[in-house]
């Protein structure tokens, strides 16, 4: 459960991060986007599966269905499966995708050849035996704390990842189709905060959050475009003119993503600069 | 000295000079975002986060002291890029000077070509040394005299006056970008140069202003499926219609010129497999190369991404030739890094005269200099302890973990707010300029 903190915790700062490139000075910076979206799109995938896995094991197969609004490619990346949730959980087996190349991440490694590049490399695979979380694939034998020197921030998040299976599948009913992930990150935000039922925190959300503001325009509308393939998760953070609009999704995802960047602050000060 | 600007350790570094404020506080616009050294060596210029350049010169050697090798004193400076404001798209263009490249000599004057994220400029430096006096029609301060006082008629001569350095803008560049500039290049035709911004690379005549040529092109027709950017790109430097440009996905493309107008087509991919050992959430941006630069000979190139340095035979596309490990104890703080940006650092990295060694920065004030012939590698500092005139820069280790042996640093207490991503190295001699926050180091060969 340990790389699903870790997923949630990059999650929140790479979206802390894009964020804050829209009001820096000199305009976004394209490449960084990029990146930052990549890592995002990552992360997101080890949250997503261990989504799955604990829906699988809480039986909520039907709600599935309608609770997450994400497209069909994507929802076959994460068939819902006994067998797949296992797969997950020993992060042994790439699930079917589109990008291979971010699913490799999961494969074991040790059983990988490892190429014997020239005599100037150092032996990166010793130092990969020791080295961090940042491999998803040693998520199951290391913690997180041991390898982010940041241990004051594992509290918050071991915290709200334990709010975080239990709500998941209750609130979703309540809401209209939003995009999951941005739900789930407001349920868990605020669940740190208070300990209202979800249902409470889903209409005080909607009544609080007129900061329509938030969603500003973007400066350019490329990194509008790159949210998008995230799919309707992150249209809170899109211009009006996003390319795929869902009016309501847009809407509500809109206020939970303030919700939840107006979240990201206290964290973002938590960060101890290395 | 003799030689050019061979050996990597055998050489023993020490210092020279160190330019900038010495205060700690950092002024913003002090920040330095690029050095380059001229093609003699003789001028260094530095460029600043204010949207400044600096230009200093070697002076002439002093015969009577060889020990003592001629230094850099500020030659000229000048603002050669101000913020703009990009009124369409209520954007702020930043002044910051992304690259400096100066121009071969064909005359008295020196030609630099400047960049901030939208603009490029070049400039003439220029010396004047004497000046007219004795006009017949004018006083001294420019007056008009009286012309019935006139009697006698004189002919204007010249006079020498104190050196005054003019840089003055010759052309300017605009409108040729969308998207942020990251590089320039001139070609060795001495005519034409390339800007790279993230999506295009576009081809300018150096007398022409008011249109470029597209070679390069990468926007996506839609933009939800961009996946990389153009990281880099530089002119091959003797065959004009070749250059290169780096992606953020690792990759190098080699383009010809005269295959196509439009180069979207690449001639040569060089481009190494991932080692899937090395999986994790950030294999993507530390696989983004930060800069590219042919050999001094053609023959091969370098990458810098952020872990490494790769050298590339132009001829072998699938693997590089060489590949050293910069600062490899990071790899388990990519996290960290990445929470702090600092995994978003931009190094870049430099060849010596003839081509043995490579030069690259760290955190830390450190530097790594890399000896390709000897195989063999130093990490030095530059801080303002060793500053001693003509003191031996000491090697530095770093102790990735478990015990820590006597003057080596542990990871943990390096100062990641101390970064060293420009350096230059003189085209001929052992002499580097290696830029920290916001002061400029030369350190020079030990000469016994």
């Amino acid at each position: 459960m340990e790389y699903k903190v870790e997923a949630h915790r990059i999650m929140s700062i790479s979206l802390g991060k894009i964020y804050n490139s829209r009001v820096q000075r000199g305009g976004i910076k394209l490449h960084k986007n990029l990146l930052v979206s990549l890592v995002l799109r990552s992360a997101r995938q080890v949250y997503l599966s261990d989504y799955y896995s604990g829906a699988c094991l809480n039986a909520q197969s039907e709600r599935e269905g309608n609770e997450w609004d994400i497209t069909d490619s994507e929802r076959e990346k994460f068939p819902p499966s006994a067998t797949e949730c296992d797969r997950v959980e020993s992060t042994e087996e790439p699930q079917p995708n589109e990008q291979p190349e971010k699913e490799r991440e999961y494969r074991e490694n040790d059983d990988e050849v490892k190429s014997d590049q020239v005599d100037c490399t150092s032996t990166l695979q010793e130092q990969n035996q020791n080295s961090s979380l940042d491999s998803v694939a040693k998520v199951s034998s290391e913690t997180p704390p041991e390898s982010i020197t940041e241990p004051k921030e594992s509290p918050s998040d071991s915290a709200v990842a334990e709010r975080d299976s239990t709500p998941e599948a209750n609130g979703e009913s309540h809401q209209p189709p939003k995009p999951y992930v941005c739900s789930n990150r407001k349920r868990s935000a605020e669940e740190s905060e208070s300990g209202d039922s979800p249902q409470k925190r889903t209409k005080v959300a909607s009544s609080n959050a007129k900061e329509d503001e938030e969603a500003e325009e973007m400066d350019t509308s490329n990194v509008s475009n790159l949210i998008t393939i995230f799919g309707s998760s992150f249209s809170g953070l899109l211009s009006k003119e996003s390319a795929k609009p869902e009016a309501e999704a847009e809407d509500s995802g809109q206020i939970c993503c303030d919700q939840m960047l107006k979240n990201l602050n206290p964290w973002s000060t938590a960060i101890v600069a290395f | 000295m003799a030689g050019a600007g061979g050996g990597g350790n055998d050489v023993q570094w020490c210092f020279s000079q160190v330019k900038g404020a010495i205060d700690d506080d950092v002024a913003e616009a002090d920040i330095i975002s690029t050095v380059e050294f001229n093609h003699s060596g003789e001028l260094l210029a530095t460029g600043d986060k204010g949207g400044r350049v600096v230009i200093f010169q070697q002076e002439t050697e002093n015969k009577s002291q060889p020990q003592c090798r001629s230094e850099y004193n500020v030659y000229s400076t000048f603002q050669s890029h101000e913020p703009e404001f990009d009124y369409l798209k209520s954007l702020e263009i930043e002044e910051k000077i992304n690259k400096i490249r100066w121009l071969p000599q064909k005359n008295a004057a020196q030609f630099l070509l400047s960049t901030n994220d939208k603009t490029i400029k070049l400039w003439k430096i220029s010396e004047r040394d004497k000046r007219p006096e004795g006009y017949n029609l004018k006083e001294e301060d420019g007056r008009y005299r009286d012309a019935a006082t006139i009697t006698t008629l004189r002919v204007p001569v010249f006079r020498p006056m104190d050196l005054m350095v003019e840089a003055s803008p010759r052309r300017v560049f605009a409108n040729g970008h969308t998207y942020h500039i990251n590089s320039i290049s001139v070609n060795s035709d001495n005519e034409t140069y390339l800007s790279a911004d993230d999506l295009r690379i576009n081809l300018w005549h150096l007398e022409i202003t008011d249109r470029s040529f597209n070679v390069v092109d990468i926007k996506p027709a839609n933009m939800e499926e961009l996946t990389e950017v153009i990281t880099a790109a530089e002119f091959h430097p003797h065959q004009c219609n070749t250059f290169v440009y780096s992606s953020s996905k690792g990759t190098i493309r080699l383009c010809d010129m005269r295959a196509s107008a439009l180069c979207d087509k690449h001639s040569k991919l060089f481009e190494e497999p991932e080692d899937p050992s090395n999986r994790s959430f950030f294999s993507e941006i530390i696989s983004s190369i930060s800069d590219v630069k042919f050999s001094h000979n053609g023959r091969y190139m370098m990458t810098r991404d952020y872990l490494s340095v790769k050298i590339w035979d132009l001829n072998m596309e699938n693997r590089p030739v060489e590949t050293y490990q910069v600062h490899e104890y990071l790899r388990s703080k990519l996290c960290s890094l990445y929470e702090n940006d600092c995994i978003f650092d931009k190094f870049e990295c430099c060849w010596n005269g003839n081509d043995s060694v490579v030069m690259t920065g760290s955190y830390n004030n450190f530097f790594r200099m890399l000896d390709r012939s000897q195989r063999r590698d130093v990490t030095l500092e530059a801080s303002r302890e060793s500053c001693k005139p003509r003191q031996v820069l000491k090697p530095r280790r770093v102790c990735a973990g478990g015990k820590r042996k006597k003057d080596e640093i542990s990871v943990d207490s390096l100062d990641f707010n101390k970064k060293i991503l420009h350096t230059a190295w003189h085209p001929q001699e052992n002499i580097i300029a290696v830029a920290t926050t916001n002061n400029l180091y030369i350190f020079q060969e030990k000469v016994n």
